[in-house]
């Protein structure tokens, strides 16, 4: 278009289209150049302006065109000129921080506290652990792993993994979506829906890898989530890598919900954007304390504000409701009107890996948008025999599910009467969670005039020294008069003394949260001790290790109230 | 084991290869002819030297040479029998000869003195899984017959008798000992100039792959394709909303809720892709090994739902993450996770931290540490989460990920979720990285411009989608000068790269110590599933501690551990140092094929020669292909979008690229489908030597996997493939190829072969450096 000559009688202009002839000889043997450069005569003829306009244009698409888009930092306002020798010093002077900081003692400590199982999980495993015995290999009473329905002693099962080690091997080795979807992955994902009640149902490899591949499948950016915030960490890693705008309620607090979901709707009003995906996401029986959600109230906010319910059932799955169904079971709710439930196989199933239940169009969607779904090999088709084996023992014997809930009962009517301990599981729970009660939060079993002394008197067991209530000791967070480290470290003695006597606990290991200033306030994110109830044991011998909890913690606690 | 089942399973057939085992193992056959009434046993027609001559191939199998009239090379079946006289004898031999599975234990009147050693690969065939296994064939008895002659006459043909009992004692996996393995899910290939070492010369840079350049009507018409689609698509959604709302619901707000998934994100799903859904997550069953038996399905409403008519069909498997081939359910590997299914059971029922924390861990961890050369190492117990969850745990913000392009999406998964600043660079461009370093150095953060605390760069070993090999000696030149971390993940790598199969430092010959963070995954070579992470003992506490699947992630089931320890041992022969054996556990008791590692050696010598040979071949051939020779995944590249899915069908059913007056034979012949599916069977011993029209089950990868254009079969070879299903599938592609005009190529150095060209000189592919003419 530069080209286009310009009829002029100056020398300067005849030198000019010596040079621009050839050019425009060539530019002639381009097919469709007679129109475009008719078409930029008339439009100069017409109207100079345009065309300078028009030229503008052109160059500046083809600036944008040519322009890399990674360039990042260069194009940047901030970048800073230098020359190849300042770079090369620049590099020789880079001394970057080690990969990670070597464990402190303490971290070394708790890295040494786990125990390791020797041969085999079951309800009375032998286990070893350094600082015991010197690794010496005791057996103990499980209250620690998640064997609730006591499937790791089945036989029957341990029988068809085998056959189905003989027909499928061990690996899968492809993603669903190539050759890795074995008519096993298809039968447990018809099992599941059925004994849930839902349309259809999708397998992960890996329960945490479930949620945490949900959320962000149907929550993109701009879509709004509201989430309780005690959720587990495997929830929040899902939230934050969605991006989408996250609103907190407190922890299974259905008024704080409902106020949430109002402030939700008033933003939305102003904005007044288009129809944004919404989300409320919670858990049936909490991981970090053991409440249960109400799941009726839920269900009517859901629909009163027009939200979608994705429910992590990783722990009520299988253990609560009449016949194991979970909380759908529980409350009496059909579980298609949950929009997502999300579940595990690995915690009472004693498979492996993770499932969402839910409509044909949920579980399609996720088929190729579920990132750990999609780029993750299929799960062994051995743990998806062993977990389908698993829901037909559990549809064929119900009555574990009375025995859990009995159990249950028995542990908490011990513990329940323990002053110096908060148990924050709801009383249907198989996950009962212990916390140091806190010297402001007053036992039902305490005398009042008791708590008021105990309240303003410092430090634990025999120690006690007495201070005058103005200076209430408030060392601690999370409305705790102790530190996180001096609460774990209590506990720990608990879990060891425990251990001496035979009962095997564990306190609960946890990371940082996506957000401490908003999640970890609360009562919820309090350190504690997990117990898992199994129906391996009697109820006698529920009773005999729930006293020795109660003896232990008297022991390490003192008159703590 | 009753007879009628040992009498059902004629292609799992065991084959003892060293001159000693068969001796040893072949007092039946020794025996037998002194039982009256019994005709010698096939052992014994083979060592008496057997077969005398004159059976036309047409005998053998008389519908396959019909069909295949134009390969059958008559040379592969020299051999010939006298048809009445073996046809009894096969029938009774098979009852007691050790070649097959079933005939290892049970009723039949030679078993009792044969020796234990027979048996002690897989004492446990269970056979009712046997059976399914093979029940595509039990239904034909007659057909199988035929096969067993064709087996008869193929093990003849290789020049008699001692050529087929003189194998090396590595030719067959763990035989040499009387392990059963089945042909169907490990392949026999006792040739042993059919290997090669997959290595790269030390210190020198990894030149990149030559990839050759479509042409410019190839990728106009492309675009085109792609435009003609999505133009296609929008009307059909245009005029589909207004004609049928109904079935657009899910797809608009309705009751106040905004749509599950809007009809934009998802119209590259519904309009693109739905158009060949066949092709994807096709269901399998049995054991994904050399060959899957897949679920024959049919659509009647353009693959918006599928319905399983209840046949199947066994296809040669060239798309499964089994390079080393140990997706297997018999064999040494699988005996020791049977019996760690007895000891341990199929769960640990909790996290590491959370009392989850079994002794196999802390064995397998050991192991795995001492396989890549690393201090120490931590399991994961799925592949993805163990980048998701690690990245996290060692990268905050203030760190800088340098990460390739082309770069796993758990990479990216984990990236995101450390709060890091990640900068990518071009896929392999190494100019390009030392640019970037130099830029991110200088400048330090963004804004601030202090400088970075750390810089990790995260490659990939083995790119899953290019076939291209990370240039690692270039990178290490760079770590030298830049000093930034470095995290390799060896998803692909491990266990299929290198010598030894320890991944990329062993192929390139560095040491893995100068690495920070090796990374891997069980679910490719092993056979297993779940990943590690390798590292030096602080930084693996570290991670320990940190990373979220190790806080709060199920473990690792243990019968996959044990899978990992049996496999892992037998490629590193952990029996020949004292040190590697007492990382074992005391329970886990492999065959001494497995333990000497001569067996892993083998299925290492084997994927490489496959890999080259399939890579080379496909390239002379006139395709384009991409990535290094040596890798196992060998991307084709298809272009058209509408090639994907003829392609991937075609090979699934070979009746579809027949030329009609072949077809017609087929059809018209009184065959049931089963029967023409056996003739072709890639299981059956009859089409060990011959060339056969298998099915073939592929990968087609597009969009968003790969760039728009650049839509690609994805092959992934294994050692369990034999020499000959490579030559089948170089035969595949080259007559689906030439049908769907896909040969865009030149053919590299020296020009385009034909195929029997190509097979003919495979050896010559094989050692061919790739740059000079051949």
């Amino acid at each position: 278009m530069e080209a286009s000559p310009n009829p002029s009688s100056s020398p300067l202009a005849s030198a000019l289209s010596h040079l621009v002839d050839p050019l425009l000889h060539h530019f002639q043997r381009i097919p469709g150049s007679a129109i475009i450069l008719r078409y930029v005569r008339s439009s100069y003829q017409d109207d100079p302006i345009r065309s300078l306009l028009e030229l503008f244009l052109f160059v500046f698409a083809l600036r944008t065109l040519l322009q890399s888009r990674t360039r990042g930092n260069q194009s940047g306002s901030n970048f800073v000129k230098l020359s190849e020798k300042e770079i090369d010093e620049l590099v020789s002077e880079f001394t970057p921080d080690p990969l990670c900081a070597p464990l402190t003692p303490a971290e070394s400590r708790e890295l040494a506290s786990v125990p390791t199982i020797i041969g085999g999980v079951s309800s009375r495993p032998k286990i070893s652990l350094p600082t015991h015995h010197a690794g010496k290999p005791i057996q103990v009473t499980n209250l620690a792993s998640y064997n609730f329905t006591n499937l790791a002693g089945s036989d029957s099962i341990k029988e068809k993994a085998i056959l189905a080690l003989r027909k499928y091997g061990v690996g899968s080795c492809s993603p669903p979506g190539f050759y890795g979807t074995i008519d096993v992955h298809v039968q447990l994902e018809e099992d599941i829906a059925r004994f849930i009640g839902t349309d259809s149902c999708i397998i992960y490899s890996q329960a945490f890898s479930t949620i945490s591949s949900v959320i962000p499948a149907f929550s993109k950016r701009g879509d709004i989530i509201v989430a309780d915030r005690g959720v587990n960490f495997a929830i929040q890693k899902g939230i934050q890598i969605s991006r989408s705008t996250v609103y907190w309620y407190d922890h299974n607090d259905m008024d704080s919900l409902e106020a949430v979901l109002e402030t939700v709707k008033r933003d939305e009003k102003r904005r007044r954007g288009p129809l944004t995906r919404r989300f409320i996401v919670t858990e049936g029986i909490f991981e970090s304390d053991g409440a249960i959600v109400d799941l009726p109230k839920v269900q009517e906010l859901k629909r009163k504000y027009k939200f979608r319910l994705i429910l992590d059932e990783s722990i009520s799955f299988g253990t609560i409701g009449a016949t194991g169904r979970g909380l759908t079971e529980l409350y009496g709710i059909p579980a298609k009107e949950v929009d997502m439930i999300v579940g595990s196989m690995a915690n009472t199933l004693g498979g492996g890996g993770g499932f969402c239940a839910g409509s044909e169009e949920v579980a399609f969607h996720q088929r190729i948008n579920g990132t750990a779904f999609v780029f993750s090999a299929a799960l062994p088709a051995m743990l998806a025999v062993a977990s389908s084996a698993a829901i037909g023992t559990m549809i064929s014997e119900p009555s574990m599910f009375t025995t859990l809930q009995e159990n249950v009962k028995a542990l908490r009517s011990v513990l329940d009467h323990v002053e110096s301990l908060r148990i924050s599981s709801d009383p249907r729970s198989p996950l009962v969670h212990i916390q140091i009660r806190s010297k402001s939060e007053r036992h039902p079993d305490t005398p009042l005039e008791k708590f008021e002394r105990g309240k303003s008197s410092l430090g634990v067991g025999d120690v006690s020294l007495a201070v005058r209530p103005q200076q209430r000791p408030m060392v601690g967070s999370m409305g705790h008069d102790l530190g996180v480290d001096e609460q774990n470290r209590l506990l720990q003695s608990i879990v060891d003394d425990c251990l001496e006597h035979g009962v095997l606990l564990l306190r609960t290991k946890r990371l940082g949260s996506i957000n401490p200033k908003l999640l970890e306030t609360g009562p919820e994110a309090r350190p504690n001790i997990r117990v898992a109830v199994s129906t391996a044991f009697t109820k006698k011998e529920i009773e005999k290790a729930a006293n020795i909890i109660k003896a232990s913690t008297i022991r390490m606690l003192g008159k703590r109230r | 084991m009753p007879e009628s089942h040992s009498r059902e399973a004629p292609d799992s057939f065991t084959v003892s290869s060293s001159n000693k085992s068969q001796v040893d193992s072949f007092p039946t056959a020794a025996s037998s002819p002194q039982q009256p009434g019994r005709s010698p046993s096939l052992a014994a027609i083979i060592k008496k030297g057997l077969p005398t001559v004159r059976v036309s191939p047409s005998e053998v199998d008389p519908f396959a040479t019909k069909i295949y009239s134009v390969q059958a090379d008559a040379n592969t079946m020299t051999a010939s029998v006298d048809s009445a006289y073996i046809h009894r004898d096969l029938l009774a031999s098979e009852l007691d000869h050790p070649w097959s599975v079933s005939g290892s234990e049970g009723s039949s009147p030679g078993v009792e003195s044969q020796p234990p050693s027979m048996t002690t690969g897989s004492t446990s065939a269970s056979i009712e899984s046997l059976e399914s296994l093979q029940d595509l064939h039990n239904k034909n008895v007659q057909l199988r017959n035929e096969k067993l002659y064709a087996q008869l006459s193929s093990l003849a043909g290789k020049g008699g008798a001692p050529s087929a009992t003189a194998q090396p004692p590595t030719s067959h996996g763990s035989s040499a000992d009387g392990a059963v393995l089945l042909h169907s899910e490990f392949g026999y290939c006792p040739n042993q100039a059919f290997r090669y070492t997959s290595e790269h010369r030390q210190g020198a840079s990894l030149p990149h792959p030559i990839e050759e350049e479509p042409s410019y009507f190839t990728v106009l018409t492309t675009y085109i394709s792609y435009i003609f689609l999505i133009v296609i698509g929008h009307m059909r959604d245009y005029t589909g909303k207004r004609l049928f709302p109904k079935s657009y619901r899910h797809l608009v707000e309705r009751d106040g809720y905004a749509a599950l998934n809007s009809d934009f994100d998802s119209f590259y799903t519904r309009r693109l892709k739905a158009r060949m859904d066949d092709c994807f997550s096709r269901p399998v069953t049995g054991v994904c090994g050399r060959t899957v038996v897949t679920l024959d399905r049919v659509s009647d409403d353009y693959y918006q739902s599928f319905r399983l008519t209840g046949e199947k069909t066994r296809a040669l498997n060239i798309s499964a993450y089994n390079y080393l081939g140990f997706a297997q359910s018999h064999g040494g590997c699988a005996d020791a996770v049977e019996e760690c299914l007895k000891r341990y059971g199929v769960s640990s029922y909790g996290s590491r931290l959370g009392v989850g924390s079994l002794d196999l861990h802390a064995q397998a961890e050991k192991l795995v540490a001492r396989f890549v050369g690393k201090e120490d190492a931590c399991i994961i117990s799925m592949g993805f989460a163990t980048n998701s969850t690690t990245i996290p745990a060692i990268a905050s913000p203030g760190t800088l990920i340098i990460s390739d392009e082309y770069n796993h999406s758990s990479i990216r998964f984990g990236a995101r979720l450390s709060g890091a600043h990640i900068r990518q660079y071009k896929h392999n461009d190494m100019e390009k990285l030392e640019a970037l370093l130099r830029e991110c150095i200088s400048q330090g953060m963004p804004r601030t411009h202090r400088p970075w605390k750390k810089i990790l760069l995260i490659v990939e070993g083995l790119y899953s989608m290019e076939g291209t090999l990370v240039n690692l000696p270039e990178v290490m030149r760079l770590k030298e000068k830049y000093k930034f971390h470095l995290y390799i993940d060896e998803a692909h790598s491990i266990g299929a790269i290198g010598p030894n199969g320890r991944g990329v430092c062993d192929y390139f010959g560095i040491d893995p110590k100068r690495v920070e963070i090796l990374m891997g995954t069980f679910t490719k070579s092993f056979g297993a599933a779940g990943g590690y992470i390798a590292g030096d003992k602080a930084l693996i506490d570290r991670i320990r501690l940190t990373n979220h699947a190790n806080v709060y992630a199920e473990t690792l089931a243990p019968p996959v551990l044990t899978q990992i320890i049996a496999s892992m041992a037998s490629i590193m022969g952990a029996g020949n140092v004292q040190e590697e054996k007492s990382l074992l556990p005391s329970w886990v008791q492999l065959p001494a094929p497995l333990m000497d590692g001569s067996e892993g050696r083998e299925r290492l010598r084997r994927l490489a020669f496959n890999a080259r040979y399939l890579s080379s071949g496909l390239r002379k051939l006139g395709f384009i292909v991409y990535g290094h020779r040596d890798s196992p995944i060998v991307p084709l590249l298809i272009f058209h979008p509408a090639k994907m899915p003829l392609f991937s069908r075609m090979m699934l059913d070979r009746q579809q690229s027949l030329p009609p007056s072949e077809r017609i034979v087929a059809e018209e012949s009184d065959l049931t489908s089963e029967q023409l599916k056996a003739i072709n069977d890639p299981a059956s011993v009859a089409n060990m030597d011959r060339p056969a029209r298998p099915p073939i089950v592929v990968v087609v990868v597009a969009y968003p996997a790969t760039p728009l254009i650049s839509s690609r079969v994805r092959f992934c070879v294994s050692a369990a493939h034999t020499k000959k299903d490579i030559d089948d599938v170089l035969r595949a592609c080259d007559e689906v190829g030439s049908l769907l005009k896909m040969k865009y190529g030149s053919g590299g150095p020296g020009g385009r072969w034909n195929v029997e060209q190509v097979i003919e000189r495979c050896l010559d592919l094989v050692a061919w450096n790739g740059e000079d003419p051949i």
